[in-house]
């Protein structure tokens, strides 16, 4: 398993590299926006005196490079604060403390990340099954109604913005039909039947907007599978058509759609900001683009951080199982 | 990401390169796929509608930014008077609720934001995806190292977020849609420069490029002559992604407030703010969700269409797939020359093969 | 903070921008009053109302909680010196008692301020409630660590202007003096007869000393009010409050506390309220919103259903929305550019871009017409309901603009229907008309309000609203045309940049008086006179129409908050 040890070291230190490098970007980045940060943090009102005070509470006035460097040092080593009335410590990994609720970062995103994991794989469940399905009904079943309307359903998934969907989904569904509740989060842990229908809506929703991708990679894979000599072999051998699609041409679309797979799933924990902002889910997508607007860096960046470390984290498992899935592949 | 699994994962969905001639045989292969065809007619025709919108409203005697404020009922939160959302030989499509703009005249007009801020940006994206992908592929190791990794990061990135921050730092006087067109363009690179640097990898493995390195080319020279050729129909496919892709980031901007600025119309614009009017007046939400799945469905046919004239292989495995049709052979050499790496070798390129040929 | 309610669904306005006023806005319609005091299906006690919001209460600490943010949920958990009162329109902008037994003494020249709390006050752990924790809890208001709230107390308590709270500075205020548990005095350093509308404000909640725990007290604020708040997830996103069995009605006039338990859900999209409130299915039956308006197109739908019709109630809140002129930036240095502009403007185009006649009025006066701010009914520049393009050109002819002029309006791009988007192209659009080409400068929010609020950057001309932080004159135009109130160097709200010694002196002048009925007429007299200035164009008085459950009862919505009294509402 020495291979396979090199390999996982080998990520390890890619990721944290790539994750530093994000974090310096976006630290550049979001020091050029506008927003006077002190006084939004501080609220409209205030005096100028009042904004300095917030300003060197918030140490806003140290140079960008200086902020970095406290920030690579909470990370490590963790840093104490002042609630006024008492020092709190943040333990390293400390990611810093929101500018506007003076929280822990770390505290928030641990919050919303259930929320942001619990919409991207039960999504994710369905875009395989939709996407994976209409893929393998195009080429078992080509020319088909069933096969048409799927494949126009998938594509209009993708052409439709995803608050055009839920909206109209939720107004027809929930309103007009009234089948289900409108959706509201209720976590796993505290009921999990309450917790599936209502992640319903916002599953099939975001499921919609991928499943096309799947769908076209699958068939594309599909097909190519089954040009290869192999295949042939078995037709030649008198292996029945059913098999031949189902089983040996599906297994050649397992690798890249495990690898689209992963990229989406990454990207989608904090990607998904339009599905929970619609359907008022108290994820990391949401809580980032709030952050954005009030520029509170450390949220900002705290958060950029964890959904890259999911992208990479992703694409690693991916690589895995993709090598299981296809022993030619060695990992490296 | 180390280099053989990137390899693996995202190494293009085949390599076969087009003979030399392959321009004419191209067009001859498209020219017999009606179902390409007509999208690519549906494809120009969106393209006219968006170059000649002046003329259009014209003929109309509309513009898309007068206000009819006589034309919606303000007690009601201003929705249209009159039938079908005040539809009327003035206004073909009726009017925009609140404000009365013309519809016909909007959607038109939106026309040219949406495609052209799409198509720009996927131009944008496609070259920096080539150039990073194949000096990634040719160029030493830390010339690869550096570009990999700097594609690592652009892909870990969330792209709406960096898009937030980079349209709020950029001074209002900048033309927005060229603006938004380069951020999307300049953030959304990754996925094709991997795909690019893998499949340049599987090229170079290839007997005639290998050869032409050997011969003492230059890398220019053998990235032009030997490589584009063989990248063209990854990129191609991918495109014909990427596009409907970029027309939803605009939309979205314009969901968050970022997009391209009123009162230029554009589709993600007119859907953002049409959502809420679903059951009030339901044509207006309508009408730019229609004009987008009728633009995404042709391009993607018209990317199968054009992916199928450049790989004829796969219209072989069509016939095979279904144990009908020609029963051509394998034909052209796979060119699977380094064995492991490209064994498994489909990305997201490979997902637009083929589009149905109903014979 | 103001909540821009039904545009805030549109995440980018999660509207840091202008803060300003109080939330939304007004009064139960005049059908109203009948329903909620009629008949047989009076309120009872019982039941839980479920709020659904769109901002989380991210605040939950008294110190840090704007003038209206502090008026819907968070009044049921603290109480202050006095409060509003809690009745249907005009009636509910009068300021009453509520730990206190009257609403102040003031001395002669209303430069002391002296209260009594009343007796048997509890906190929700059953400790009295001292006058000492009221000056504590306005202390820790001046720590940066606390910061949001208005600015009043700043400025008005001797000494406080450099005060960095109890943290810091352990001594504390001078000002406030606190001679025996029930006694608090208040020292201003200028006369000021509104004192007992600042004292409404959530800086006035007594918080205990012994349980202040600085910036995370918002976690457990300790209840004076009728209700505690026993769970607040995810920072303010899903607050449950239950009864706080110390506290006593009888202490209490003005909330009715009837249902059980309040459930208030937030994070929500502003359309998805609006369509779970029609709906009313399931607990959304006795749900109200206190920060989500009905936009135009939910409207539209509305009133083509009887049954929903039933259900909105409408409020006048006193907000403004206007046109504003930075006279240091030519052409508008020019008073008959000014005038031009006001002449040209088409207020029905605004109004439609706005939402509608149901959703705004036209404005002709700054201060929003209602009794309480003294509004004295003027229209300087009489531009009718579509504008008077003739007369603006014959102005610009006369200032030597005979060709037309060509401008540039800034306006943000948030999505609030106030300084949007929607709204800059309605008055781009009228004043073609009149020859001005009007450029359209379009902001990010945090840019567009750093801008406009800098005195070295300020545009010429550009979209702009200010909201009362109570009903009165004082604070909607002391900070916006009092002279000595540009801020050079930080946040400047007099926009107009006007220094005009008749102006600050009739502003010092109205402050001296106690009878706030007397001051109202001067404030509307006064604003008539600076409207001649044409240094705004008013455009419309914002109306707001919301939807509540089919179960909830006893609907009150003052002209104070604009918004249904979430104390007063019954489920039972």
């Amino acid at each position: 398993m020495s291979g396979f040890g090199g390999f996982v070291l080998r990520r390890a230190v890619g990721t944290v590299v790539t994750l530093l490098a994000i974090s310096v970007i976006v630290y550049v980045v979001f020091y050029a926006t506008p927003g006077n940060v002190a006084q939004i943090t501080c609220g409209p009102r205030c005096s100028p005196e009042q904004v300095q005070q917030v300003a060197q509470q918030l140490r806003l006035d140290d140079p960008l490079y200086v902020r970095y460097g406290h920030f690579l040092q909470g990370l490590v080593a963790g840093q104490d604060y002042s609630t006024g009335t008492s020092v709190e410590h943040c333990p390293a990994p400390c990611l810093g403390l929101s500018y506007q609720t003076g929280q822990q970062v770390l505290d928030i995103i641990l919050a919303k990340l259930p929320v942001s994991l619990s919409l991207v794989l039960g999504a994710m469940v369905m875009w395989l099954v939709l996407g994976v399905g209409t893929g393998v009904l195009s080429v078992w079943r080509r020319g088909r109604i069933s096969e048409r309307l799927l494949t126009a359903v998938t594509l209009a998934g993708t052409a439709t913005p995803v608050f055009v969907i839920g909206l109209v989904l939720m107004i027809v569904v929930c309103g007009e039909l009234q089948l289900l509740p409108f959706p509201q989060y209720v976590a796993l842990t505290d009921d999990p039947e309450q917790w599936a229908w209502n992640l319903l809506l916002p599953w099939l929703s975001l499921a919609l907007i991928e499943a096309a991708a799947f769908a076209r990679l699958t068939r594309a894979a599909m097909l190519e599978t089954l040009a290869e000599d192999h295949i042939r072999t078995f037709r030649a051998y008198g292996v029945g058509e059913r098999s031949v699609v189902g089983r040996h041409a599906l297994r050649g679309a397992l690798a890249p759609v495990i690898a689209l797979n992963a990229n989406n799933v990454g990207s989608a924990v904090g990607g998904a900001v339009l599905t929970e902002t619609l359907f008022g889910l108290p994820g990391i997508g949401e809580e980032l683009v709030h952050a954005v607007n009030v520029v509170d860096l450390p949220v900002v960046v705290g958060m950029v951080l964890v959904i890259g470390f999911f992208v990479v984290i992703a694409n690693a498992v991916a690589d895995v199982l993709y090598a299981v899935a296809d022993r030619r592949v060695v990992l490296a | 990401m180390s280099e053989a699994s990137t390899v693996s994962r995202t190494a293009g969905t085949d390599t076969t390169v087009p003979a030399v001639s392959g321009a004419r045989q191209f067009w001859r292969r498209l020219r017999t796929q009606r179902a390409a065809l007509v999208a690519a007619v549906v494809v120009a025709l969106l393209v006219l509608v968006a170059l000649a919108a002046p003329l259009l409203t014209a003929v109309e005697g509309q513009d898309p930014t007068t206000y009819h404020p006589s034309l919606v009922d303000s007690a009601r939160g201003g929705v249209p008077i009159g039938r079908f959302g005040g539809i009327s030989g003035d206004h073909w499509l009726g009017v925009e609720p609140q404000t009365g703009r013309d519809l016909f005249a909007r959607l038109v007009h939106g026309a040219r934001v949406s495609l052209g801020v799409a198509l720009t940006a996927t131009l944008v994206q496609i070259l920096i995806g080539v150039v990073v992908g194949v000096a990634a592929a040719l160029g030493n190791r830390w010339v690869d190292q550096l570009l990999s990794r700097a594609t690592d990061i652009i892909v870990a990135m969330p792209l709406m977020i960096m898009a937030l921050a980079l349209l709020a730092i950029v001074p209002s006087a900048f033309p927005r849609p060229v603006l938004v067109t380069l951020v999307i363009g300049l953030i959304a690179w990754g996925s094709i420069a991997k795909i690019v640097r893998a499949q340049t990898l599987t090229l170079k493995g290839l007997d005639h490029v290998a050869a032409a390195r050997l011969s003492g080319w230059g890398p220019w020279h053998v990235a032009r002559r030997e490589l584009l050729p063989g990248l063209a129909a990854p990129v191609i496919t991918y495109a014909a992604l990427l596009v409907p892709m970029n027309i939803s980031v605009e939309a979205a901007l314009s969901f968050l407030g970022v997009g391209v600025k009123p009162p230029t119309p554009s589709w993600g614009q007119m859907l953002t703010s049409a959502d809420v009017w679903y059951q009030a007046a339901p044509q207006y939400l309508l009408l730019p969700a229609g004009a987008l799945f009728v633009t995404v469905l042709a391009l993607t046919v018209l990317g199968d269409g054009v992916r199928t004239a450049l790989d004829p292989r796969a219209a072989s495995r069509l016939g095979v797939g279904t144990g009908r049709g020609r029963a051509g052979g394998p034909g052209r050499g796979t060119g699977r020359s380094n064995g492991a790496r490209d064994s498994g070798g489909r990305g997201p390129a490979g997902g637009a093969a083929q589009k149905e040929d109903t014979a | 903070m103001r909540h821009p309610s039904r545009t805030a669904r549109r995440l980018a306005a999660a509207t840091v921008g202008l803060v300003v006023a109080a939330g939304a806005a007004a009064c139960g319609p005049e059908d109203n009053d009948a329903k909620g005091s009629s008949g047989d299906s009076g309120p009872h006690k019982g039941g839980t109302l479920t709020v659904l919001n769109s901002s989380p209460q991210q605040n939950f600490d008294p110190a840090r909680l704007y003038t209206s943010g502090g008026g819907n949920v968070p009044s049921l958990v603290f109480r202050t010196l006095t409060t509003r009162n809690r009745e249907n329109g005009a009636a509910g902008t009068q300021v009453v008692p509520d730990l206190a037994t009257d609403t102040g003494r003031p001395n002669k020249d209303a430069t002391v301020w002296t209260y009594t709390l009343k007796k048997d006050l509890k906190y929700e752990d059953g400790t009295p409630i001292t006058s000492a924790d009221i000056k504590y809890g306005i202390e820790r208001s001046f720590a940066p660590e606390l910061s949001g709230g208005a600015p009043y107390l700043r400025d008005w308590l001797v000494g406080a202007a450099d005060y960095q709270g109890p943290y810091k500075d352990k001594k504390g205020l001078s000002a406030i003096e606190t001679p025996d548990d029930r006694t608090i005095v208040f020292r201003l350093n200028k006369p000021e007869g509104e004192f007992p509308y600042l004292a409404t404000q959530t800086q006035f909640t007594p918080v205990p000393k012994s349980k202040d725990t600085g910036a995370k007290y918002e976690e457990h604020p300790v209840s004076s009010g009728p209700y505690k708040v026993v769970k607040n997830e995810n920072d303010g996103e899903h607050l449950v409050l239950e009864r706080n069995p110390h506290w006593s009605a009888a202490t209490d006039a003005e909330r009715k506390a009837y249902p059980d338990t309040i459930d208030v859900r937030s994070g929500l999209d502003s359309s998805v309220i609006n369509q779970r409130l029609s709906a009313s299915q399931g607990a959304d039956a006795a749900a109200v919103t206190t920060d989500t308006n009905l936009g135009p197109a939910e409207l539209a739908k509305v009133t083509g259903d009887k049954e929903l019709a039933a259900r909105v109630g409408t409020g006048h809140f006193g907000y403004t929305n206007y046109l504003a002129f930075n006279p240091t930036v030519k052409p508008f240095d020019d008073p008959e550019v000014r005038q031009a502009i006001s002449y040209a403007i088409d207020r029905s185009s605004v109004i439609n871009a706005a939402g509608g006649s149901a959703l705004a009025e036209p404005a002709t006066t700054f201060l929003p017409d209602q009794k309480s701010f003294g509004h004295t009914p003027y229209d300087l520049f009489p531009a009718g309901e579509t504008g008077d393009p003739a007369k603006a050109r014959e102005l610009l002819k006369k200032a030597g603009h005979p060709n037309g002029l060509t401008i540039t309006l800034t306006h943000s791009n948030s999505k609030d229907f106030e300084t949007s988007p929607e709204i800059a192209t309605a008055v781009q659009d009228a004043l073609k008309k009149a020859g001005i080409t009007v450029k359209l400068q379009g902001l990010e929010d945090n840019d567009y309000s750093d801008k406009i609020h800098n005195v070295s950057t300020e545009p010429g001309l550009f979209l702009a609203h200010w909201g009362a932080d109570w009903p009165s004159g004082g604070p909607f135009l002391a900070p916006i045309f009092d002279g000595r109130q540009i801020v050079k160097d930080g946040a400047n709200f007099n926009t107009g940049l006007l220094d005009d010694t008749s102006v600050n002196d009739e502003i010092d002048a109205i402050n001296k008086l106690t009878d706030l009925d007397a001051a109202a007429q001067r404030w509307g007299a006064l604003d008539k006179k600076i409207g001649a200035q044409a240094l705004t164009v008013p455009l419309f008085h914002p109306v707001y129409k919301r939807l509540y459950g089919k179960d909830v009862k006893n609907i009150v919505i003052s002209d104070w908050t604009g918004v249904l009294d979430i104390s007063q509402a019954a489920v039972k």
